[in-house]
């Protein structure tokens, strides 16, 4: 094997890995005890590819997002397993399921829908700060309009008698803007909570398995999500209380 | 379904290397986020599937890679290369220099290196994934795999060799 051979083989050996136990990698580094300057090669080799291995296993994972990832899990088995008579309607809507089961996996990823909307009803919930604090439904178009976000929506009747308290576009989803408009029910709120209602608006074509335009109630993370679409637009509207609570603003 | 046991057992091994790896192909920690809550959210309802219990790792940097390729919808479009030659010599650029970078420069830099070559080097660096592995997540043959290795880490160290000497130039 000549010295080129060697390194040829050798630029691919990360040390401490299951390279180690490759035959044809111990070849060339046996190769490499005998012949000072493929040694040396070798010496710079590693060090440069520890260094690099240690920059690239630096990377932060955010805080919380185990527990985002297994309470996304409880959100989807918890529920189910709680409501009674469960044997019975699975068995009454089997063949609901396997239909609805053949179009998920033709249309190939509904569950990034279910993720969005895990995602957007952490992000709400969670303490940020609205962009812009205001009553007035037409500064907050005009806001979101400004920022690129989407501003021709069209609110539910019910949720048109709440009060607006804000809105942000500072949450994005696959790098396209989500609107936020941020409004208070009028129940009593804890202090420094302004805000326990809020409804998020995407470009449906940014999020797959999008649901239909009848709304979709569904329980995540202990708050209550309904979800549709209308023309070209997701609509998701998250609201700290039941379903009860959530369909009054439908 | 994998029961609520293995699962939490699976995540707690995982999330972190499976993030990194996610980050190091999209460079934006939501979209990080939702790669890896979405392949747990697979492993969740089609782990069961898996039989071979030795390759849930494997499973996993594939089930990411694949939900990756898919929202960038460019799978049709990458190339297979077959190893060819090897740049047996790198930009001068010493292990020190490297380790006065951070990470978000040298995960920047990676951003510059050609998208197709993106994945592979991050599981040259990031994991201990064996040759034979890293083709199966990629979907790629063995020898494509270390080919797209060698180009991708040459431009590597190109744009981080470069950086480094515009930054002692200025």
């Amino acid at each position: 094997m000549t010295p080129s051979e060697v390194k040829r083989i050798l630029w691919f050996y990360r040390p401490g890995s299951a390279d180690d136990r490759d035959a044809e990698f111990n070849e060339a580094l046996r190769l490499c005890q005998s012949d000072p300057e493929l040694g040396a090669w070798l010496e710079e080799h590693c060090a440069t590819y520890a260094a690099l291995r240690a920059k690239f296993r630096q990377v932060a994972v955010p805080e919380g997002l185990k527990e985002q990832i297994l309470s996304e899990r409880k959100a989807h088995t918890v529920p189910m397993l709680r409501r009674p008579g469960l044997i019975a309607a699975a068995l009454a809507a089997f063949i609901f399921l396997a239909g609805v089961a053949l179009f998920w996996i033709r249309s190939g990823d509904t569950s990034e829908f279910a993720t969005y909307r895990l995602r957007m009803t952490s992000a709400a919930r969670r303490t940020y700060g609205m962009e812009l604090e205001t009553s007035n439904p037409a500064q907050v178009r005009s806001f979101l309009a400004q920022r690129h976000a989407v501003s021709d929506y069209s609110l539910p009747p019910g949720l048109q008698k709440a009060q607006v308290v804000g809105c942000t576009a500072a949450m994005s989803w696959r790098g396209h803007t989500v609107a936020m408009i941020c409004f208070k029910s009028g129940r009593p709120l804890p202090a420094g909570q302004t805000t326990d209602l809020w409804l998020l608006i995407a470009e449906d074509a940014t999020v797959s398995g999008v649901p239909s335009s009848m709304p979709t109630l569904a329980e995540v993370n202990g708050a209550a999500t309904a979800s549709w679409k209308e023309g070209n637009k997701l609509y998701l509207l998250i609201g700290e209380g039941d379903e009860n609570f959530l369909r009054q603003y439908l | 379904m994998a029961t609520g046991d293995d699962f939490e057992a699976i995540v707690a091994q995982y999330y972190e290397p499976l993030y990194q790896f996610a980050f190091s192909l999209t460079r934006a920690e939501a979209d990080a986020c939702d790669l890896t809550q979405q392949t747990f959210y697979v492993w969740a309802t089609k782990g069961h599937q898996l039989r071979d219990r030795s390759k849930v790792k494997t499973w996993l940097f594939t089930t990411l890679h694949r939900a990756f390729l898919e929202t960038r919808r460019r799978q049709t479009r990458f190339p297979h290369y077959e190893l060819s030659e090897v740049p047996l010599e790198l930009p001068a650029f010493s292990p020190q220099l490297i380790s006065e970078l951070d990470w978000a420069h040298v995960l920047a830099a990676l951003g510059k290196v050609d998208e197709i070559y993106q994945a592979p080097v991050a599981l040259f660096y990031m994991e201990d994934c064996s040759y034979k592995e890293i083709a199966e997540i990629l979907n790629v043959p063995v020898g494509t795999v270390k080919s797209r290795m060698a180009r991708g880490i040459a431009q590597l160290q190109r744009i981080l060799s470069d950086g480094v000497s515009g930054k002692a130039a200025s």
